[in-house]
């Protein structure tokens, strides 16, 4: 049976990342960055262990580029110390920080128009394969290859819409809130971007095959 | 449930998302539908390659920067910005000199206030002085320069015009039968003002018409004393002589005495005198021989 077979492979939606922050935690992100507000600035610390990892992940994701990553994850905390003083009391802190992480991204973007996001596999080279997953359909290092570049192909909103849904497992009605569009849209958007991100997939293991 | 439907719930469905009843309505239509079987099947491949990649971790580098920069900032946080200390010591230095308890602010509020209402009555008491009899002979004199500027403002208008306009003004004033005292007026100011002798001594010809008249003799003779040309005073002697003007008489006294004034006026003045001391009618008196017989050339 097809259907079966297909259900059965039904992916959890949330799967637990570790490099996600634990909802359970004794301050919240919120108090955290009140009390960096009001001039606690050691409390960034927690922030930054919570987050550094998932941020760097988005802008390597979307850069494609590592050493990029860690520097633009560094501006991103510096902006949050130096507008400390414009998060506001109602705010909600992931929305915040993926919000500044966005406008860093754009700026990196803006600079670096003439520079395209590499997409030749051999510049992956250098960067450590990660240990894989320890479920049973862990992805060959090819695979892996193979998907970053299908990845560095999509235009950049579909990038970073697959990003924000797949990757940094926010939910769709918070990266509503970070494009600025209807929940609906967020759905269609990334509905369409697997649909390409699949088809350059294999656009790109035919030509490797070839 | 068709098919572009089916499709669209997807995400949701894959989310866990989609309610229990649009769920098995889409489990029914996936059961029956081949390409949206196909279509479930790429999108569950894809999001699991994309869930499998691995997580990419960052350098220690990363956490370093971000400590350094941390504890920048906090000691920055930490040490009272210069502008603060100058505050807070100004603050104090205010503190120690006003007093603390409400009362007694208070108090020193009410002193200060009284303080100002004293001094302001004691320094700002005078009113406006009633001008007296001083101020107002001032105020008198302030008034009749004003009055003799205007004039003199009209006269150096006057002047603004080339000298054949106001020959010409002069002249017309000449033809006037009875002019009236602005017109007189403006001809004794051309006679007094005027910086050309042919204007002054047509002034004077357009005056002797009128020399019934006692303004017109009083402008004359309070001319005659600046009068520098010697064409121009033998032309205002005779026209006072001809009108008879006793009072004349002190400034031709003085003319035919002085002698700076040119030999031809004193001797028309000596002259004039002794007409005036005539007891008879002076119609008898050849006036044509006081004038000089040769006229200037026009300037």
């Amino acid at each position: 049976m097809i259907l079966a077979h297909v259900t059965q492979f039904r992916v959890p939606s949330r799967p637990a990342a570790a490099s996600l922050p634990v909802a359970v935690e004794a301050t919240s992100d919120h108090e955290l960055m009140i009390a960096v507000r009001a001039g606690e600035i050691r409390r960034l610390g927690e922030l930054f262990e919570r987050y550094h990892k998932p941020l760097y992940g988005f802008f390597v994701r979307l850069t494609n580029q590592p050493s990029v990553g860690e520097d633009l994850v560094q501006i991103v905390f510096y902006r949050i110390l130096k507008y400390r003083h414009t998060y506001r009391d109602e705010g909600k802190f992931s929305a915040w920080i993926y919000h500044l992480a966005r406008k860093v991204a754009a700026d990196h973007f803006r600079k670096h128009a003439a520079t395209p996001t590499p997409t030749d596999p051999a510049d992956l080279v250098e960067q450590p394969a990660a240990e894989p997953q320890p479920s049973e359909q862990a992805a060959t290092a090819e695979d892996v290859v193979l998907l970053r570049s299908a990845l560095a192909r999509l235009p950049l909103e579909h990038r970073e819409v697959l990003v924000l849904s797949r990757l940094q497992h926010l939910e769709h009605k918070e990266i509503a809130k970070l494009l600025d569009c209807s929940v609906g849209a967020v759905k269609v958007r990334a509905h369409r971007a697997l649909k390409e991100l699949r088809e350059v997939y294999f656009k790109i293991r035919k030509e490797k095959a070839a | 449930m068709n098919c572009s439907r089916v499709q669209d719930s997807f995400i949701d469905y894959q989310d866990g998302a989609l309610p229990a009843d649009e769920s098995a309505s889409l489990r029914a239509h996936l059961a029956s539908c081949p390409t949206c079987q196909r279509e479930w099947a790429a999108l569950q491949e894809m999001t699991r390659r994309l869930d499998a990649l691995p997580v990419a971790e960052p350098g220690p580098r990363l956490r370093e920067n971000f400590y350094a920069m941390l504890e920048t900032h906090q000691r920055e946080a930490d040490a009272p910005s210069p502008f603060a200390l100058a505050r807070g010591r100004l603050d104090r230095f205010f503190a120690a000199l006003l007093p603390a308890q409400p009362a007694l602010q208070f108090a020193f509020a009410l002193a200060l206030l009284l303080g100002g209402l004293f001094a302001g009555r004691h320094y700002l008491a005078q009113p406006a002085a009633v001008p007296d009899d001083g101020a107002k002979a001032e105020l008198a004199a302030l008034k009749a320069q004003v009055n003799s500027m205007g004039q003199l403002v009209t006269y150096s208008l006057l002047q603004q015009q080339s000298t054949s306009d106001r020959l010409k003004t002069v002249l017309t004033a000449m033809d006037l039968k009875s002019p009236d005292r602005k017109v007189l007026t403006d001809l004794v100011g051309a006679l007094a003002f005027d910086p050309s002798i042919n204007v002054r001594l047509s002034a004077v010809e357009a005056l002797a018409q009128h020399a019934d008249d006692s303004l017109v003799r009083a402008g004359v003779l309070s001319a005659l004393p600046r009068e520098r040309a010697p064409l121009v005073q033998v032309a205002m002697i005779e026209l006072l002589t001809d009108a008879r003007d006793r009072s004349a008489a002190p400034v031709f006294e003085k003319l035919s005495r002085d002698e700076a004034t040119d030999r031809n006026v004193r001797d028309a003045a000596r002259r004039a005198l002794a007409v005036l001391r005539l007891p008879v009618e002076p119609a008898s008196v050849p006036s044509a021989t006081l004038r000089p017989s040769v006229k200037p050339a026009l300037t």
